[in-house]
């Protein structure tokens, strides 16, 4: 194979192209498009979006899908909002979001593991749970009016560098790190990719399964800190459609739904096209309902030109399996 | 029929069922009246149209699961109330509605048998796509004041039984158990959730049959839109909320078609026992 050939069968590099060519669409349409406070609120808004889809690209590694990530953001934002109200320290107020978080992927990795329910029955099952939990700590009611106790920690930046990009940048590289360096790389790829001949080869797939969900959690925790320093306000629909958001920059970015695979440079820039598209519907006019439509037949269309193009495998019944 | 009905006895669910009623006769014995009966009826339509879909879908395997059905039925339930509101006939709006939801499933079924991808991702992707454009569509608003004479399948009782559950309901469900225990092509579901290299070896359509019931699926959430539209006469972009989880857990309970509308009862009646009225209020 050769450089070229290479380079363009990156998923990254198609994605930065993709990116370009939307842009370039978008400015066509809407002058507001390429400005620099434009460009800087895609930025802000994938921040969140950034976290939880390198947790996603874990659970999806592990032939996982995780649903409730958007619930699990809505009751974590809820206890950062409490605890700021209630004069926290900062490094509580910080540490409180990722415990919880971790505590509730760990619950969904229970379900998986040791209940041995189909992922996305487990998961789907607890974002019920959660949506209806959130209504019931707000009761109906936003936090809002919070002050600015994250502030500090938060919404700086050094040398001109927004320190939000900073930890966000940390994240991936502990993923990277993970995935190329430690054995749990290869146990997580091993578990989706083939997941009985992983046991047969003496990879810990339960340990491996609570890892990514625990993780994961530890992600959606703190993009939950991330998000009340950044709106200061907690509503009962914070953290709603991240789920099928990350699922789809996940699946832009090279995951598979049927596990084995992992690229979370992909995942990146599959987070910036996202918001980027979501982003330049709005600046077109469209009523941001319509977010919704466009995430999801975005989703369709990177299934069905994946499919054609081939990169699949054919046996497609291994993430549910019912009696 | 008698394996079936053996099935029946047997099966945990309906031991579940019994100790759900115990409890209610204990801690509420409202529930036994027996206009709540009429209510929990009422109330199971939707998801006992839902769930037979749903039911069918996961039997014939490949990792079978439709999550858009929610979305299919506010979608369909909006198209017939846009069209009896300019001015088509209640009859042909009906049957053009379920018409629409048969081609919404239709799509599922489509993208999952040609491209062989996962139903799970698939329906997820049509889950927000058509959920989505009930609500853009509408703005969230929704679609009220048909004539009242569109309500008399959806507002009447025969003997404290509701007419969508005499009309709808019951003569669906014995036909699709009929299929399912007494016809090749029940017998070809079984045999293609069972083993589908094996079906595949014999010759069965596997990837029409397939196709069929994802249609199917998307048919009877139209009728569940349809009914929720003759029942409040009006056409919310949210009535399908939760059916996907709802019609999932109460397959998952029953595990076999035959059992499956006990199934449905027993989820529905479980609110009931907290709160006979709120459930009722939310919905209205």
């Amino acid at each position: 194979m050769n450089r070229k050939q290479w380079l363009l069968g990156r998923r990254e590099v198609t994605l930065a192209l993709a990116c370009v060519a939307a842009s370039v669409l978008f400015q066509f349409l809407s002058p507001y498009f390429l400005t620099g406070p434009n460009l800087i609120t895609i930025l802000r808004n994938s921040v969140e979006l950034l976290l939880v889809s390198l947790g996603i690209s874990f659970i999806l590694a592990t032939a996982g899908i995780d649903i409730a990530v958007g619930g699990a953001l809505g009751i974590c934002a809820i206890f950062v909002g409490w605890s700021v109200q209630g004069g926290w320290p900062l490094a509580a107020v910080l540490l409180i979001g990722p415990l919880i978080g971790t505590a509730l992927g760990l619950v969904s990795a229970a379900l998986i593991v040791w209940g041995k329910i189909p992922p996305i029955i487990a998961t789907l099952g607890l974002f019920g749970v959660y949506r209806a939990a959130i209504f019931l700590l707000l009761g109906g009611s936003w936090i809002s009016g919070l002050p600015d106790t994250l502030g500090p920690a938060v919404n700086t930046s050094i040398g001109g560098v927004p320190v939000v990009g900073v930890y966000v940048l940390l994240c991936y590289l502990v993923g990277w790190l993970i995935i190329r360096w430690l054995p749990l790389g290869p146990a997580i790829l091993a578990t989706g990719g083939n997941e009985r001949a992983a046991r047969l080869s003496g990879v810990p797939i339960g340990k491996t399964k609570f890892f990514v969900y625990g993780f994961t959690g530890l992600l959606v925790g703190f993009a939950a800190v991330l998000y009340v320093a950044r709106y200061r306000n907690v509503e009962t629909s914070t953290g709603g459609l991240v789920a099928l958001d990350a699922i789809v920059a996940s699946v832009l970015g090279g995951a598979s739904v049927l596990g084995g695979k992992a690229n979370l440079l992909g995942t990146m820039f599959g987070v910036l096209l996202v918001r980027l598209l979501q982003n330049g519907f709005v600046l077109m006019g469209a009523p941001s309902l319509w977010e919704q439509v466009i995430t999801g037949f975005l989703l369709l269309v990177v299934l069905i030109l994946d499919a054609l193009a081939g990169n699949r495998r054919v046996n497609g019944s291994r993430l549910v399996t019912m009696p | 029929m008698r394996i079936a009905l053996k099935q029946i006895r047997f099966s945990g669910l309906l031991l579940l069922w019994l100790i759900a009623l115990a409890i209610f006769a204990v801690w509420a014995p409202a529930f036994f009246s027996l206009a709540n009966f009429t209510s929990i009826l009422q109330f199971s339509t939707l998801l006992a149209l839902v769930t037979l879909g749903q039911t069918f879908v996961i039997l014939t395997g490949g990792g079978g699961i439709d999550l858009s059905v929610g979305g299919i039925v506010s979608l369909s339930g909006l198209f017939i109330a846009f069209l009896i509101k300019q001015g088509t006939p209640a009859l042909a709006a009906g049957i053009a509605g379920v018409l629409f939801g048969g081609i919404l499933g239709s799509i599922n079924g489509l993208i999952i048998t040609r491209l062989r991808l996962l139903p799970l991702i698939v329906t997820l992707g049509t889950y927000y796509a058509y959920n989505g454009l009930a609500l853009a569509l509408t703005g969230g608003a929704p679609i009220s004041g048909l004539p009242t004479s569109f309500g008399i399948v959806g507002q009447n009782a025969v003997l404290s039984i509701p007419l969508h559950t005499l009309l709808l309901v019951l003569p669906i469900f014995l036909v699709m158990m009929f299929i399912l225990a007494q016809t090749p092509l029940g017998r070809w579901i079984y045999a293609i959730g069972g083993n589908e290299k094996a079906a595949r070896l014999v010759g069965l359509p596997v990837n029409t049959i397939r196709l069929g019931v994802y249609g199917l699926s998307g048919i009877l959430a139209a009728l569940a839109g349809l009914v929720a539209d003759s029942w409040l006469l009006s056409a919310r972009p949210n009535i399908g909320d939760n059916l996907e989880l709802l019609s999932l857990t109460a397959t998952l309970l029953a595990e076999r078609a035959s059992s499956a509308v006990r199934a449905v009862w027993l989820v529905h009646s479980l609110p009931y026992c907290s709160s006979p009225h709120s459930k009722l209020g939310s919905r209205c």
